[in-house]
């Protein structure tokens, strides 16, 4: 496996994007990796744009930018507009249908929906736990690099509120990904 | 040793209290709202104060006052409320009251984009204040676990100096996350390279040597001094007085006791690939610095003779780094280009300098990679449309 790791997620402030970045963070200190996480943002709390860009590796990391993202979380149109290209054709683009409503088809990388906010409406009743269905189709794939139950934990540490949920709504959204 | 995934921040907290610091007035910033918040919770632990104040004018004002109050003290903001320090700044900086000021740069001018970083203060933390007749000293990390340390370094010297150290930082230092070790024992602060300065007390009667002596402990309010604070300039005793030849006194003091102490700040500097007389030498500070350090492996990966040198003490500059005539390229974080405006001054006679700006996001690699070859094969520059022939 190559020693650096990008993790792109983007959508609106209120999605949880920050969240999820830092559980990714979270498990990958508690594996003794290096992390770092960047987030950009603009002044609305909630609403406004967001992004997270982690990565991870055993070394000391120099540049924090994810250029090439192996993995890239689209949670608005506007993201998956903005970051689309900047996936390699070896990474994989998943996006959440719900707000990503045109593809593009002439990507080379690997895309995969993920209907996280209709999941969390339909299983859960609140549109709130899509973060954690994200959450757990990532962990899926980036298994090998960090242990699913060290996200599962950083997860429940970073959001200490709803754990029985958000742990069913973390295994919900990682049985959505081979 | 303990680990955390935190920001720069919770990192420049630590540092701080781990320096000493036992005051910190401040009025929340983005990006260095969290720093405030997490003063808020960790100084009252540690027995210190935290307070906030009205605006950035008066949160320096406090600082200056809990400095000659025994306390060693710090204020933290971005480029908006850095311009406010404007007035409290020349104040510490006349009275010789030691403190730490933080400036976390995000894009301006004014307000700007407050969640994206920017370098739009270089040239403003040289000169906070107006009137002249002093030098400042600025350091810049580039990471959260650097900017631990810088912040230690910077109450360190603002202690042997006497005097107010700016420490210029950036949206992605103080609002971004890393993986960060916080020593827990002396001996683990000693092997980090964390240099520590005490608090000690100023006797008087005298106010100030008017020379460059270091290591005067600064005035401290119901000490037996009869010193000081005040806009006017004093006298070697601590009185007010309009006179000229006391005013040069002073000023021969707030410029040579730093010029002439380089020596505690001039090896705060990294170079990489630095050691066989690179044809292009690229220079940065802060965040940017990351990603120039990647291009330049990158482009050794490929046989091109680049090295890079990155700035920590910004001010006084470091003319010596400078001494040797190649091709510069200066990547800062604005479309104006300040650093670059030292480099080209501080270069050996018959050198190259260019300047790559970006403001708001890094520069990506390719960028950097396509500006290195250019300039190795003598091409032009230009940059989203425009030239930059003019650097």
């Amino acid at each position: 496996m190559k020693d650096r790791t990008e993790i792109v997620a983007s959508g609106f402030g209120g999605q949880g994007v920050v969240r999820l970045g830092q559980t990714l963070g979270e498990a990958a200190v508690k594996q003794g990796l290096r992390v770092t996480m960047l987030k950009s943002h603009g002044t609305e709390m909630r609403g406004g744009y967001v992004r997270s860009q982690v990565v991870l590796s055993q070394k000391p990391i120099d540049s924090p930018m994810c250029e090439n993202p192996d993995v890239f979380l689209a949670l608005s149109a506007a993201a998956y507009k903005r970051f689309k290209d900047t996936v390699p054709p070896e990474g994989l683009i998943l996006y959440d249908p719900a707000f990503v409503a045109e593809v593009d088809t002439g990507l080379k990388c690997r895309q995969k929906p993920l209907p996280a906010k209709d999941l969390a409406v339909k299983h859960f009743k609140r549109p709130l736990f899509a973060n954690a269905i994200a959450l757990g189709a990532l962990s899926r794939l980036l298994e090998g690099r960090l242990d699913k139950d060290k996200v599962l934990e950083s997860f429940l540490e970073v959001i200490p509120k709803y754990k029985e949920e958000n742990r069913a709504a973390f295994e919900l959204g990682y049985r959505q990904v081979e | 040793m303990k680990r955390f995934l935190e920001t720069g921040n919770f990192a420049i907290t630590e540092g701080a209290i781990l320096a000493g610091c036992r005051f910190f007035c401040g009025y929340p910033i983005t990006p260095a709202t969290e720093l405030a918040e997490a003063m808020s919770l960790r100084l009252p632990q540690v027995g210190g104060v935290y307070l906030q104040a009205e605006d950035e004018c008066a949160a320096m004002h406090l600082c200056i006052g809990a400095s000659l109050g025994g306390m060693k003290s710090m204020t933290a903001t971005s480029g908006p409320g850095f311009i406010l320090y404007a007035d409290p700044y020349g104040w510490a900086l006349g009275c010789e009251t030691p403190m730490v000021v933080l400036n976390s740069g995000r894009v301006g001018p004014v307000s700007g984009i407050t969640g994206a970083p920017g370098q739009g203060e270089f040239y403003l933390t040289r000169y906070p204040t107006q009137g002249g007749n002093f030098e400042t000293v600025v350091l810049a990390p580039n990471s959260a676990q650097e900017s631990m340390k810088v912040v230690v370094d910077a109450f360190y010297l603002s202690e042997r100096l006497r005097m107010p150290i700016t420490v210029l930082a950036d949206q992605l230092i103080t609002d971004g996350m890393e993986d960060i070790s916080v020593p827990e024992t002396e001996e683990e602060m000693k092997e980090m390279g964390f240099r520590v300065w005490p608090r000690s007390y100023h006797r008087g009667p005298d106010f100030y040597p008017a020379t460059d002596a270091l290591d005067i402990p600064p005035v401290q309010m119901g000490h037996n001094t009869g010193a000081l604070c005040s806009d006017w300039t004093p006298t070697e005793e601590g009185y007010d007085i309009e006179e000229v030849e006391a005013h040069h006194k002073h000023a021969y003091r707030l410029i040579y006791k730093v010029r002439n102490n380089r020596h505690l700040f001039s090896d705060m500097h990294e170079k990489r690939h630095m050691g066989d007389d690179p044809d292009l030498v690229v220079v940065s500070f802060g965040t940017p610095s990351r990603v120039v350090n990647t291009a330049v492996d990158r482009a050794r990966a490929e046989g091109l003779k680049v090295g890079a040198l990155r700035l920590i003490n910004l001010w006084p500059f470091p003319d010596e780094l400078f001494r040797r005539r190649t091709t510069y390229l200066v990547v800062e974080l604005n479309w104006d280009g300040q650093l670059v405006r030292e480099v080209q001054r501080a270069a050996a006679e018959g050198s190259k300098v260019h300047f790559l700006g970006v403001c708001g996001d890094l520069p990506t690699i390719p960028d950097l990679m396509e500006t290195f070859t250019k300039l190795l094969k003598n091409q032009p520059l230009s940059r989203k449309g425009w030239e930059l022939e003019a650097w």
